[in-house]
């Protein structure tokens, strides 16, 4: 043999390296590579001869680059290790609560692209003036069709009014307007008196004040939905003319989204002086909005008032007054009564006991008593913030804004999730262990029912932390009526010594 | 890892060969005599347990000694600590390689 051999060798150590590093993972393979090259190459330099082939110190060698696979393993438990560590994240309470967070996210994402959710907040932004109300036939069973003709508000107002300082007329009708030169469709109109925005309050969007275009045409407002699916949100709308039928007309602003409260949701208003309304509208029946005096706001009976119209010859029709939800208070008054009602009904569905029994020294420190109410308390919230925007989520999801009877399934989704969310955190709050906050796991049953009821049967559960024991009994007893924790002491810990806590 | 912790005899050679400035692992087998197979795991572990840590020598200064970089190995405060621990148990440990010898080397 003679030193030709060296580079033979060499290659072979260096492949032992390279076998070794295989086992490792690829992130830590490139610098440990080089660590155990560099070894290498000063373990070469003080054994290895170069001008000569020397048996012993070959071995050497490839004894030091053998050492390499124990390395490799050791890097690799450790890497495993690391891994089993954020496994180990599983069932813990920052778990509980990043999942709670998200769904939190989730919902409150889902209920700002919402339009009907949109309008809702809208409303608050946008109130609709007080005392307001909407005026029917007595006789008509169902309110919300037009029952008052042109003629018979023309002569109510012109007559004395004791109960009301404003009375605005409206009636819808389909009529096909034309957008542009080549866009027609058919749309809901309300013909409406001209003081109509004023009475009920309606602040119009006029986006573009400058665009004045001829202010001597007929006005009209459009309504938010129209505005957006038929103008794509222009905001230099205000201005522009369009037309109705024959009629041409200026766009005078947008209502805002969400604030119409009255029957049937027009497309857009064509505010007409009295003279013009008379002339087209004179028999047919349409709606009667008014705006209470506080003569009037004495007299209304549980958001109802009756009216009798006088001045109008022997004919002296009965009208009805309902009171117009002004909503003011948004989704939150819904909210906030959902979720007392839910607090009151939480005894009737959960029974829990956060007491607990010790029976050894490992008792949780006064701070990890604290992180775990802590850890109750930001539960509950976002269980509420969670109720809060499903529940919108779900009554507004096919409602483009107010309605009484999204306002009906908000007000039950919320009671439900309200109640069972609070449940289900109170029951997990249950079964979390008053240490470390994981949940207790692999449950066990432990003993046989007992006929006399003196011999104990239950689940037993563990916390994977070593830190307690859960008992449940199944048959609660006068002496076990609910569970227990058994807190173990450190005896225990070397079974749970490769878990981090 | 805590300061009370209790290091195996390798482990303790280990850290008292470099305390005493036997800095990368080929000089620490030298100086221990134990296997590559032994100490450079043990080292991953003090590494892993903050008892000791690495650093590439530079590039330059390898350049210029015709050689590979070396991975340099450091004591920490914690390691220190532990060290000093580790001697009270292991009272020979000092003589093994005191630190006067490996400055001088």
């Amino acid at each position: 043999m003679n030193s030709m051999m060296n580079p033979v060798f060499r290659a072979m150590d260096l492949s032992l390296l390279h076998a070794a590093s295989v086992l490792l993972p690829a992130d830590r393979r490139e610098e440990w590579l080089s660590e155990w090259k560099a070894e290498l190459w000063h373990v070469a330099d003080a054994r290895i001869d170069r001008s000569a082939f020397c048996w012993q110190a070959q071995r050497e060698v490839a004894a030091f680059c053998l050492g390499s696979f124990a390395d490799a393993q050791c890097l690799r438990r450790q890497a495993w290790d690391e891994r089993t560590k954020a496994v180990n994240v599983h069932s813990s309470a920052t778990q509980c609560l990043l999942w709670l967070a998200l769904l939190f996210v989730l919902c409150a994402i889902l209920s700002s692209l919402l339009p009907g959710v949109r309008a809702e907040y809208d409303t608050v932004v946008h109130p609709l003036r007080p005392n307001l109300i909407r005026i029917a036939a007595t006789d008509f069973n169902d309110n919300q069709q037009p029952s008052i003709s042109y003629a018979e508000f023309q002569n109510w107002r012109s007559s004395y009014q004791r109960y009301f300082d404003g009375l605005g007329f409206y009636r819808t009708e389909t009529q096909t307007v034309a957008l542009s030169a080549t866009h027609n469709d058919k749309f809901t109109v309300a013909l409406a008196s001209a003081n109509m925005t004023s009475l009920l309050g309606l602040s119009v969007r006029t986006a573009n004040a400058a665009a004045d275009g001829d202010k001597n045409l007929p006005q009209i407002v459009l309504s938010y939905e129209m505005w957006v699916h038929s103008f794509g949100s222009d905001p230099h709308i205000a201005g522009r003319t369009i037309r109705i039928g024959e009629q041409i007309v200026r766009i005078a602003g947008v209502l805002p989204c969400g604030s119409w409260r009255l029957p049937v949701h027009p497309d857009l208003w064509l505010l007409m002086p009295d003279a013009q309304l008379a002339s087209i509208n004179r028999d047919n029946p349409g709606y009667v909005v008014a705006h209470l005096t506080k003569l009037g706001r004495d007299v209304m009976d549980s958001e109802r008032i009756s009216v009798m119209v006088r001045g109008m010859g022997d004919h002296e029709p009965f009208f009805c007054g309902i009171a117009i939800n002004n909503n003011a208070a948004g989704p939150w008054r819904i909210y906030l009564f959902a979720l007392f009602l839910a607090a009151l009904a939480l005894p009737a569905v959960t029974s829990l006991s956060m007491s607990e029994s010790s029976f050894s020294s490992h008792r949780p420190s006064w701070k990890q008593s604290m992180a775990r109410w802590l850890f109750l308390g930001a539960k509950l919230a976002l269980v509420a913030s969670i109720a809060y925007f499903a529940s919108l989520d779900i009554a507004y999801a096919r409602v483009g804004g107010y309605s009484e009877a999204a306002e009906l399934t908000q007000l039950m989704a919320n009671f439900l999730l309200c109640l069972f969310g609070f449940r289900w955190a109170l029951m997990d709050q249950s079964q979390r262990c008053p240490v470390c906050l994981r949940r207790v796991t692999h449950p066990a049953r432990v003993g046989l029912a007992s006929q006399t009821f003196l011999g104990w049967n239950g689940t037993e559960m563990i916390c994977t932390g070593g830190h307690t024991l859960l008992h449940v009994p199944s048959l609660p007893t006068s002496w076990f009526g609910a569970q227990r924790w058994l807190y173990l002491d450190t005896s225990w810990e070397f079974l749970f010594a490769d878990l981090t806590l | 890892m805590a300061a009370e912790t209790k290091l195996s005899h390798t482990a303790a050679m280990i850290l008292q060969a470099i305390h005493a400035g036997y800095v990368y692992g080929f000089s620490i087998m030298e100086v221990t005599g134990l296997p590559s197979g032994t100490v450079y795991p043990a080292m991953r572990r003090l590494e892993r347990d903050e008892l000791i840590r690495s650093q590439w020598e530079r590039q330059s200064i390898a350049d210029a000694e015709q050689r590979p970089p070396r991975k340099y190995y450091k004591l920490t405060a914690a390691g220190k600590t532990a060290l000093e621990s580790s001697r009270k148990r292991y009272p020979l440990l000092e003589r093994l390689f005191p630190v006067e010898e490996a400055q001088q080397a």
